[in-house]
């Protein structure tokens, strides 16, 4: 018939598959007119004879081939690092895989195929047809993750349009807290929706095949009759044209009426089918994440960084432009901007000016099953006028050990433990420290239940060799005096390797956290005077602000005397212990 | 319902079944249906039930869609199916919801574009498709059916890309729909327009875009696309009328804001080769696109770079910029980690792109560094920006950035701060970034200009080099990681030197600081890969493991039994591994001093018993089969040596029964030959003990008797076969002893005492050994099919490619009264090489001068020499049975008899023995003054018949009675002398004679006798010629004796003394004449005679 018209670089998408984590597809829909136009591009390209095509598996066939692969690639799921034997068990493939299989030309497939098969010992980074320049080739793949990110949220009911929160939740650092779970801080920074501990796909997955894990959300039916409904409606014929799960909800639910008549001079955008009607109002939100590493050492900077969003949701009938200046942005700190494509330009900002905490926690282990510890916290250090610290506890998580008894006082506030944590309430709620800035201590010592040795043939590393049965560390132990280090070793031994997508995976056996929440100023200084914004056309609509900022604080200090003495030259991280977050100070201003 | 067949062949399905049906499909099932027709109208039916949910409807919809291939036959099925659509379109709202009429249009187009590739399809059906959605669009702002006049539009556009053109009749309309459109639906409408002039423009069709002439409907396909499709757009039109094209880009580009990412992605996908085609200003769509690099969307990023891929030359001056941005997207917390990923893939691969127009600058590379609180997999891949930065300045002499600073503070982030545990994905990013850094200027295609020098010489490489010793010395638990980092190179046919090298280094450097404790242990992977490394000389690693024994040797104690063993085992380990990886020669004496040592003093057994074997592998197997033999062990066990050192413990596995096997011929192929053959080739045995059966053994059989008075002896008749006569029959002796002796006598009795006081009692101590040399050697090419192995190997002269036999015990045993005979064991031999078994069967079967057999050393290697000790109770010849036992390389074992060896009596020729008192210089004289004593005590006049003489250890006792004979050997002087030096130059003891001694003198051959020459006159040499010649009756005999006779006018005379195990005498006195030669026989053990006269012709009449 016809020539096909390869259209440049689209993003088409052959087939989706979701499979359980029992390993069955339970969800898959096919696009058949994608999947003629990859067969007719093979059959263009069949110059050589090898066999391009082949016909899309069946659902059974899918699944076969997907555990096999899953069984083959163990936990590291494909993120381009060898690990020979990842042993069962420890992978961490979420409840729900989302497989997407994009439309991709068949040189890139080939490509692929020849970077799998090289015989070599691995790629070198900017090689002609490495893997980044395929990716770059190809906005499909892109295409490909944006839509099993959407599909992943539907999966997990994580589809809440990014919603301004206009007042913060009195126990805010619990919500958190109960979010990211006892380790680990979640991956996934959606801005403003509450945080879902989740992991997100790989980076390396064949072209072709896109994977991401599902939440680690309870067992959720699939509702597969929304599924269909978003991916007819989203790529009726498998070229994916709008993600927007909540505007494809609402015309599914609602349609259209006749009385609903279009704006009169513009066209109204695609990714806004409804207009607005009804009460108008403006509402600024000043997001703020800080990541500060306060290392509590003279040769060594702290290190702060505030990233964070402007979320402007403008409640207005019609299409209005609004504009407005940010204030407080230091265009020498700013590193990155990014903007919403409806927004012509702006700014936002990147600035610290002050730390409402500092100092540093240790923990060294005495003995197998005895930590000694030591905090030593300023509060509201470099105290600025408008905040007020509404609470401040801190948290020594132990998932692994149970705590058999806790030994010593605080200067300041209660503790209590249980059976794996030790908190310490610094600043209790209703009691809020403004004004002046204190200095608490905290020694003590920790006792748990004695370590089961557990010498595990399953947790012997990949490249398995060493673990064998030497009773070397007793002779040496015997011989020497405590080796601290090797004490820390063998209690971390047994400890599964960490995800690849956590920043302070390692020494997970030791942190604590810190949560506190301050009132009345964000870190940045950014801000949005209401008086100036301005709307076109001119619309009365009162404008409301509102910051949120989230604290990762990272504080590491020395960890014990004895271990200064053997090894004086040692570095910081040797004595990483402690990462801590604090979260969310939010504040409102209402016009 | 219009179309439907109201009789439905079977009854309607439900919901469940239909459910169940569409699951099997999805699995398969369908491809096992013929004919799908009586579904087809089953499901076109309940697609109008109304009980139906709505859901399970667009379910059905979709799954028709899917399976569109099978269920469409023929053209009255689309037919049918558009006439439903229309009928669906038509019905009111509360009929037909709004979502099912929308599937139904996109499931109608679906299928019409899939099946018609099957099927004809009626040009009508298609266009009255087209015309229906056509129909649909045509309402701009219609309040309520946006969506589906959006979804019609996407329709649309999906049979447009089917059959580009199909539209462009119509393009004029669809442009004032797009104009007119104001709803969310215009993106639908804006790309639907674009994609009508994307395929005017890719097929040059010359249509008016503003031509509104041609009604919407009804719809016609135009010729371009009705045509065949050989027509090509070319032929069609005169050229594509460009300015007004351009004023429908000038429209479109109007619009991205309207459009979400993913139709913005559609847009520009279509308008880019339109910009092309029209030749617009590139710079005109960065005007308009180019602030997307900053939008917060993945997909709109990524439509600027491949906007930007497409107009290099229009972007120049943006690659900075670019970078940065994608730099600083990675950075963008709030992002899926998955996206940050992708930025920093996009900018590899982008950089790669723009590699030669701008270099990243120092403080871009500042930025590259990964940032603490990264994802791990972030900063692993950041790390492989730094490789990348690196590789750009691998051929840049300016040092805005030093490698190795670049390397060093890359690694902060995962490694340097502290070597986390090995299994830790840290490590494991850490590792993976030396292998980058380290093959960062050294690609693996084969037109690399990348040399060995360079990376070499690189200073990553030394400081890599450098990094991984001190981490091996300080966390000996990362050696594993080490080892499989080696690995990795090593595996790599580019990069395998670089494997090399480290280890080079290694063996240079961790090798002699590495402490000597328990934890050494640790790093024995890493000495396994410097163990199998033939670039690596061994010495000093075998240097540090006979420490490292001697440190365990010395440390043991009661606690450390199991600690002493496993180090040790895996310790000998490593020595298995060089034994299998370098010339024995190279490990020879370090090797051999270690394992030496180990099995004295090792505290363990085991040990001590594995390092004895390999000590003795090590000295007797070739190397070839020694590497073998090592690895058979494993490849049974299926367990590979380096991942498991204890896996050399099950070397020594037990033997599975079933290859035990007795092969009956196996004296075809394995042959054990006497170095010496014998000079009387017939055999034959005397045989006396048959002869007296029902007495017991007479007393002068039995060699030695108890110190008892000795008993009567008794007649006995000669054997039949005797072939001696017993000319001189047996010297009577006397009864008694005597008891007056002259001085003479005395001096005879006193000498015998003495001499006989030296032969040992074999019944009380070890006796006099007679030793045999023989030769063990087997055929290669019978042996394999002995063993029913068919490799026919054609390099015949290649070692490796000979069988082998491993610790072959050969047991003897005989009838003759040789005693007990110890076993011989050879370790290893090596079959003969295919074409050398022809001469080595002839020379097994014919008897090839000794010289000539063995001076090829080349042969030396496939033959074993045998030694069979022979400790003899009586001089007598026999037959040795062979019985072999070995071990076939693959594990068989062998076992079987062999032809046996022939011993002769010259076998038991040995010299006599001289008492230690007699000094060095005078044991000639002794010999032959012993020579005279035995010989007056054999003779016939002796009186010493009745004496007994004590052997050494005084407990038996041995007589002579002599026995006398003569022979005359017909040949020539010179021949005589010949063979007497050849044969008999041993036991000569004497030389007599003028003539002869000149004859012998000068050959020097024989040497230390004593030398008679005061009496030149033969006829003084013997008092014997008396004695009657038993040679005369005949004339021809008696001739002969006459020609003996002359003998007297000759030579001189040879004294032979030859001392016969375990006490016996041989004495010979060889009147040696011109042409002939009278030997004069004297024994104290009458039957070997009758041997000996064989023995003598064979010697030197043959």
């Amino acid at each position: 018939m016809m020539g096909v018209a390869v259209m440049g670089s689209g993003c088409s998408i052959r087939a989706i598959w979701i499979l359980n984590n029992l390993d069955a597809v339970v969800f898959s829909r096919r696009f058949p007119v994608v999947e003629k136009r990859w067969r007719a591009s093979c059959n263009a390209h069949n110059d050589d004879t090898d066999q391009l095509f082949s016909s899309l598996p069946t659902d059974s066939d899918l699944a076969d081939a997907f555990l096999d692969r899953k069984h083959r690639e163990g936990s590291a799921r494909g993120f381009g690092i060898r690990k020979s034997n990842s042993s069962p068990g420890s992978d961490s493939w979420g409840l729900y895989t989302i497989l997407i299989l994009p439309l991709v030309e068949p040189r890139h497939l080939k490509a692929y195929a020849r970077l799998c098969k090289r015989p070599d010992c691995g790629t070198a980074v900017g090689m002609d047809n490495a893997f980044s320049s395929l990716l770059l080739d190809l906005p499909s793949i892109t295409g490909a993750l944006l839509v099993a990110h959407a599909i992943g949220d539907i999966i997990t009911g994580d589809t809440v349009e990014p919603e301004v929160i206009v007042s913060a939740a009195p126990s805010v650092g619990g919500l958190f807290d109960s979010l990211t779970g006892s380790i680990g801080i979640s991956s996934r920074a959606k801005p403003v929706a509450p945080p879902v501990a989740s992991s997100t796909p790989s980076g390396a997955a064949v072209p072709g095949s896109v994977n991401t894990d599902a939440p680690k959300i309870g067992s959720r039916p699939l509702d597969k009759d929304a599924l269909r409904t978003f991916i007819s409606s989203s790529m009726p014929f498998g070229t994916p044209l709008d993600l927007n799960y909540s505007n494809i909800v609402t015309m599914k639910a609602n349609g259209f009426s006749t009385t609903d008549l279009p704006p009169a001079d513009h066209k109204q955008p695609a990714w806004k089918p409804y207009l607005f009607k009804g009460k108008q109002r403006m509402l600024f939100t000043i997001h703020e994440i800080v990541h500060a590493a306060l290392y509590d050492r003279d040769e060594i900077p702290d290190t702060i960084s505030v990233s964070g969003q402007i979320n402007c949701r403008a409640d207005l009938e019609g299409l209005p432009d609004v504009s407005f200046p940010m204030s407080g942005l230091n265009k020498a700190n700013l590193e990155v901007l990014s903007y919403h494509h409806c927004a012509q330009v702006s700014d936002q900002g990147n600035l610290c000016r002050w730390t409402p905490m500092k100092g540093f926690y240790q923990l060294s282990m005495v003995s197998e099953d005895k930590g000694a510890f030591l905090f030593k916290l300023h509060l509201m250090e470099g105290y600025k006028a408008p905040s007020t610290m509404e609470f401040c506890t801190v948290t020594m998580p132990f998932p692994r050990r149970r705590i058999v008894s806790l030994d010593g006082t605080p200067s300041v506030g209660t503790v209590s433990t249980s059976e794996h944590s030790v908190e310490w309430k610094i600043v209790t709620s209703g009691r809020g420290l403004t004004g002046k800035s204190i200095e608490v201590t905290f020694p003590g010592t920790v006792k748990f239940a004695p370590w089961q040795n557990q010498r595990l043939s399953s947790s012997r590393s990949s490249f398995g060799i060493i673990a064998d049965e030497d009773s070397d560390n007793e002779a040496d132990n015997a011989s020497n005096m405590v080796n601290e280090e090797h004490l820390m070793e063998k209690i971390n031994k047994d400890l599964p390797p960490v995800d690849l997508e956590e920043p302070f995976c390692w020494q997970a056996y030791n942190y604590a956290k810190v949560s506190f929440k301050l009132v009345g100023a964000s870190v940045s200084g950014i801000a949005v005077d209401p008086k100036s914004v301005s709307i076109y056309p001119a619309v009365k609509a009162p404008v409301e602000f509102s910051i949120q900022c989230r604290w990762y604080l990272l504080m590491s200090s020395i960890i014990s005397g004895h271990n200064q003495v053997t090894s004086g030259d040692y570095i910081l991280w040797n004595t990483l212990v402690f990462w801590g977050q604090t979260i969310e100070s939010c504040s409102r201003v209402a016009n | 319902m219009p179309g439907a067949d109201v009789e439905w062949p079977s009854k309607p399905l439900t919901v469940q079944e239909w459910e169940t049906l569409i699951d099997d499909f999805h699995n398969g099932v369908h491809r096992k249906w013929n004919s799908l027709d009586p579904l087809f109208d089953l499901l076109l039916s309940s697609l109008f039930r109304k009980e139906f949910p709505l859901s399970l409807k667009l379910q059905l919809l979709l799954f028709l869609d899917e399976f569109s291939l099978s269920f469409f036959s023929t053209h009255h099925h689309f037919h049918r199916l558009v006439d439903a659509l229309r009928a669906v379109l038509h019905a009111p709202p509360d009929v037909a919801a709004p979502a099912f009429k929308e599937q139904f249009m996109v499931s109608a187009t679906s299928i019409l574009i899939c099946a018609s590739e099957e099927v004809a399809v009626e040009a009508q059906t298609e266009n009255n498709l087209v015309e229906l959605l056509l129909t649909v669009i045509n309402r701009p702002n219609f309040g309520s059916d946006r969506q589906a006049r959006g979804i019609a539009c996407e329709c649309l556009r999906e049979l447009e890309r089917w059959k580009p053109g199909l539209l462009s009749d119509v393009v004029g309309h669809l442009w004032s729909l797009c104009q007119n459109e104001r709803t969310h639906a215009s993106q639908c409408y804006l790309l639907l327009f674009t994609s009508v002039i994307h395929s005017i423009v890719t097929r040059k069709l010359s249509v008016s875009i503003l031509n509104t002439s041609v009604p919407v409907v009804p719809f016609n396909a135009p010729q371009c696309v009705a045509g065949s499709g050989s027509v090509s757009g070319s032929d069609l039109g005169s050229g594509l009328k460009v300015k007004e094209l351009r004023r429908a880009m000038a429209f479109l580009l109007e619009w991205p804001q309207v459009m979400t990412p993913l139709g913005m992605m559609e847009f520009v996908s279509m308008i880019i080769p339109v910009a092309v085609a029209l030749e617009l200003q590139p710079s005109m769509l960065k005007v308009q696109f180019f602030g997307m690099i900053h939008s917060y969307d993945p997909i709109l990023c990524h439509v600027v770079l491949c906007m930007y891929l497409r107009f290099l030359d229009a972007f120049d001056g943006q690659e900075g910029e670019l970078s940065r941005r994608l730099l600083l997207i990675s950075r963008e917390t709030q992002h899926y980690l998955v996206f940050r990923l992708l930025a920093i893939h996009w900018l590899l691969g982008f950089n790669r792109l723009v590699l030669g127009k701008a270099k990243p600058s120092l403080e871009l590379c500042s930025t590259f560094y990964p940032s603490l609180f990264d994802p791990l997999a972030l900063k692993a891949l950041k790390l492989d920006l730094l490789v990348f930065v690196l590789r750009l300045k691998g051929g840049d002499s300016d040092e805005l950035v030093d490698p190795v600073k670049l390397f060093e503070d890359g690694l902060v982030c995962v490694s340097s701060f502290k070597w986390l545990p090995p299994g830790s994905s840290e490590t494991v990013v850490a590792f993976r970034t030396f292998h980058k850094f380290l093959i960062a200027s050294s690609s693996h295609s084969d037109n690399d200009p990348s040399t060995t020098r360079n990376l070499l010489d690189s200073m990553i490489f030394r400081t890599l080099q450098g990094l991984l010793v001190n981490l091996m010395l300080e966390s000996r638990r990362l050696v594993p990681v080490v080892s499989a980092f080696v690995d990795r190179l090593l595996s790599c046919q580019k990069h395998s030197w670089l494997g090399e090298c480290l280890l080079q280094k290694f063996d240079g450097h961790l090798l002699p600081k590495v402490t000597m404790d328990y934890k050494l242990a640790y790093c024995f992977p890493i000495f396994d890969r410097i163990a199998e490394n033939q670039t690596i000389p061994p010495r000093g690693l075998l240097e540090l493991l006979t420490n490292f024994m001697i440190f365990l040797v010395e440390n043991h104690g009661p606690d450390t039994g199991m600690k002493s063993w496993s180090h040790g085992s895996r310790a000998l380990g490593i020595c298995r591994t060089m034994l299998m990886h370098h010339h024995s020669s190279r490990l020879f004496l370090r090797l051999s001093h270690l394992l030496a040592f180990t099995c004295l003093y090792f505290p363990d057994l085991e040990v001590r018993d594995s390092s004895r074997i390999y000590l003795r592998m090590l000295v007797c197997i070739p190397g070839k089969k020694l590497k073998d033999i090592l690895n058979l062990g494993d490849m049974i066990l299926g367990i590979s040596p380096s991942s498991h050192p204890t896996s050399f413990f099950n070397v020594q596995s037990p033997r599975p029964s079933q290859k035990f096997k007795t092969f009956k011929n196996l004296s075809s192929c394995i042959h054990l030959e006497r170095v010496a053959p014998l000079l009387v080739k017939q055999f034959w045995s005397l045989s006396l003990s048959n002869l007296v059966l029902s007495t017991s053994k007479p007393a002068y059989l039995e060699s030695i008797r108890d110190l008892d008075p000795p008993v009567e002896e008794k007649e006995f008749s000669d054997s039949a076969d005797t072939q001696i006569i017993p000319e001189t029959g047996r010297i009577n002796q006397p009864q008694e002893p005597l008891r007056v002796m002259d001085s003479k006598v005395a001096e005879i009795l006193n000498t015998l005492r003495k001499y006989f006081s030296y032969v040992p009692d074999f019944r009380y101590m070890p006796g006099l050994k007679v030793r045999i040399s023989c030769s063990l050697r087997f055929e290669s090419s019978n042996f394999r099919r002995m063993l029913g192995i068919d490799k026919t190997t054609t390099s015949l002269e290649e070692i490796d490619a000979l069988p082998a036999i491993y610790a072959t015990v050969l047991k003897f045993s005989s009838s003759a009264p040789y005693g007990s005979i110890p076993s011989y064991r050879i370790p290893f031999l090596l079959g003969e090489p295919h074409n050398k078994d022809p001469s080595s069967q002839n020379a097994s079967l014919s008897i090839v001068p000794v010289g000539v057999e063995n001076d090829s050393r080349e042969e030396g290697k496939y033959r074993a020499t045998v030694v069979i000790d022979l400790e003899p109770r009586e001089p007598t010849p026999g037959i040795v049975d062979v019985h072999i036992e070995t071990n076939a390389e693959n594990g068989q074992i062998i076992e079987g008899q062999l032809k046996g060896i022939t011993v002769g009596i010259e076998d038991m020729f040995l010299k006599a023995i001289v008492p230690s008192d007699i000094p060095e210089d005078e044991i000639p004289r002794y010999y032959f003054d012993l020579f005279n004593t035995l010989w007056e005590a054999c003779g016939s006049s002796s009186s010493t018949g009745r004496e007994t003489f004590q052997l050494k250890g005084g407990k038996g006792i041995a007589a002579i009675s002599g026995t006398q004979s003569v022979k005359l050997l017909d040949i020539p002087a010179t021949s005589l002398i010949q063979a007497t030096e050849r044969h008999l130059a041993h036991f000569v003891v004497g030389v007599s004679g003028e003539p002869l001694i000149d004859a012998i003198w000068e050959g020097g051959i024989i040497q230390n006798v004593i030398w008679e020459d005061a009496s030149p006159d033969a006829t003084s040499v013997t008092n014997h010629d008396t004695a009657p010649l038993c040679l005369t009756y005949n004339d021809e005999q008696y001739e002969k004796g006459a020609i003996s006779n002359s003998r007297k006018r000759n030579l001189g005379c040879f004294h032979v003394l030859i001392f016969l195990p375990p006490r016996f005498h041989l004495l010979f006195q060889m009147e040696v004449g011109d042409v002939s030669t009278l030997v004069r026989i004297r024994t104290d053990h009458w039957p070997s005679l009758a041997y000996i006269d064989d023995y003598l012709e064979a010697l030197y009449l043959s």
